[in-house]
């Protein structure tokens, strides 16, 4: 028994429904993460807005001695002590990605970690407490601290330039990795936006296609063999 | 897929930039050169005398070259005179994210992220 035109049409009209609002689900949260991207920004901004001024402030006092903090000062072989580190799933902040893969998701700190033996898991602890023990007084950190960027300054660093540092690691270790991962987060939300707008318009055209069959469609425009 | 399989060896940030941008994110520990005889740095200070095409070879070799780049942090009137290769750019990592600068605050109306979004809207 085919379906009459009435029950097509309620039914593609549901179907469209459905569609819209799950476009509009996805539409919102993106404003959401939208809403978080532009306050993150704001807080970058003003972070880099006193760092500037307070490495003018560094480069004003050193001007007397005719010094400015830049690139002649680099070490030619620094070793970076804030590195990301990327963990797939993390199952909870971030949140989103795109369908079927969880999202990857950024966080920046100190190269190396400050106490690898702080966080073991808890079944494994009492048995290689032993061999830890062992193992340290083996093996002294194999990879020291690298020297802190301040020092390739010099050993007295003014204090502005102390106060810059400290909001360059605020806003590296803060800002920018959530940054990163708002971003990306959006751009699996715009991804699914489109994914979601294409298949909408295909269900329509398909509806459209089951309403008009083709023999009406090419009949009314004449073009019946 | 292939963007998610090698996410892991990615640990460093790079930075193209005014000086003071550069010093400034270099001061918290994220400045990194190779050991020899690459020794590559992860870094580019770019001044007035800096061409275009040396930017862009830095952009593309922190953005596909090296894989040890997770997130690319660019000012945003550096980004501006590559623009055309920042807004085409849409692998997933490294992540750009454009800075501003001293001299240069930010403009929300040209940062890559919110051109896509009026993309979005426009469509």
């Amino acid at each position: 028994m085919d379906p009459t035109d009435t029950e097509l049409a309620e039914a593609a009209a549901a179907a469209d429904a459905d569609a819209q609002s799950a476009i509009d689900a996805l539409l919102q949260r993106y404003l959401l993460l939208l809403d978080t991207y532009s306050t993150l920004r704001a807080e970058l901004n003003q972070l880099q807005a006193s760092l500037f001024q307070h490495l003018a402030r560094a480069n004003f006092v050193a001007a007397n001695r005719g010094q400015r903090y830049g690139q002649d000062y680099y070490d030619q072989r620094m070793q970076a002590q804030r590195r990301t580190t990327l963990t797939q799933g993390g199952g909870g902040g971030g949140g989103g990605g795109v369908e079927g893969a969880p999202p990857v998701v950024m966080t920046v700190g100190v190269y190396p970690p400050p106490t690898a033996a702080d966080g073991d898991d808890g079944d494994e602890k009492a048995d290689s407490e032993e061999n830890d023990q062992e193992e340290r007084a083996a093996a002294p950190n194999p990879n020291p601290n690298p020297a802190d960027p301040l020092r390739w300054f010099g050993i007295l660093t003014p204090f502005p330039l102390r106060q810059a540092q400290g909001l360059a690691i605020q806003a590296v270790e803060e800002i920018i990795p959530r940054l990163a991962n708002v971003s990306a987060e959006m751009a699996a939300v715009e991804l699914e936006v489109r994914r979601a707008r294409k298949r909408r318009a295909k269900a329509k055209k398909a509806e459209w296609k089951a309403r008009w069959p083709l023999e009406e469609r090419v009949g009314g425009a004449g073009f019946v063999a | 897929m292939s963007a998610q399989t090698d996410f892991r060896d990615r640990q460093f940030l790079a930075v193209i930039g005014d000086e003071d941008s550069v010093t400034g994110l270099l001061l918290a520990g994220i400045g990194h050169v190779t050991p020899p005889p690459d020794n590559q740095k992860n870094f580019l200070v770019v001044d007035n005398k800096t061409d275009n095409a040396a930017i862009e070879a830095a952009f593309d070799k922190f953005s596909t070259e090296r894989k040890d780049i997770a997130i690319i942090l660019i000012n945003q009137h550096v980004a501006d005179r590559i623009r055309h290769r920042i807004d085409t750019y849409t692998a997933a990592f490294p992540t750009v994210l454009e800075i501003p600068s001293k001299d240069h605050p930010y403009d929300p109306e040209k940062d890559s992220v919110l051109r896509r979004i009026r993309r979005l809207f426009g469509e």
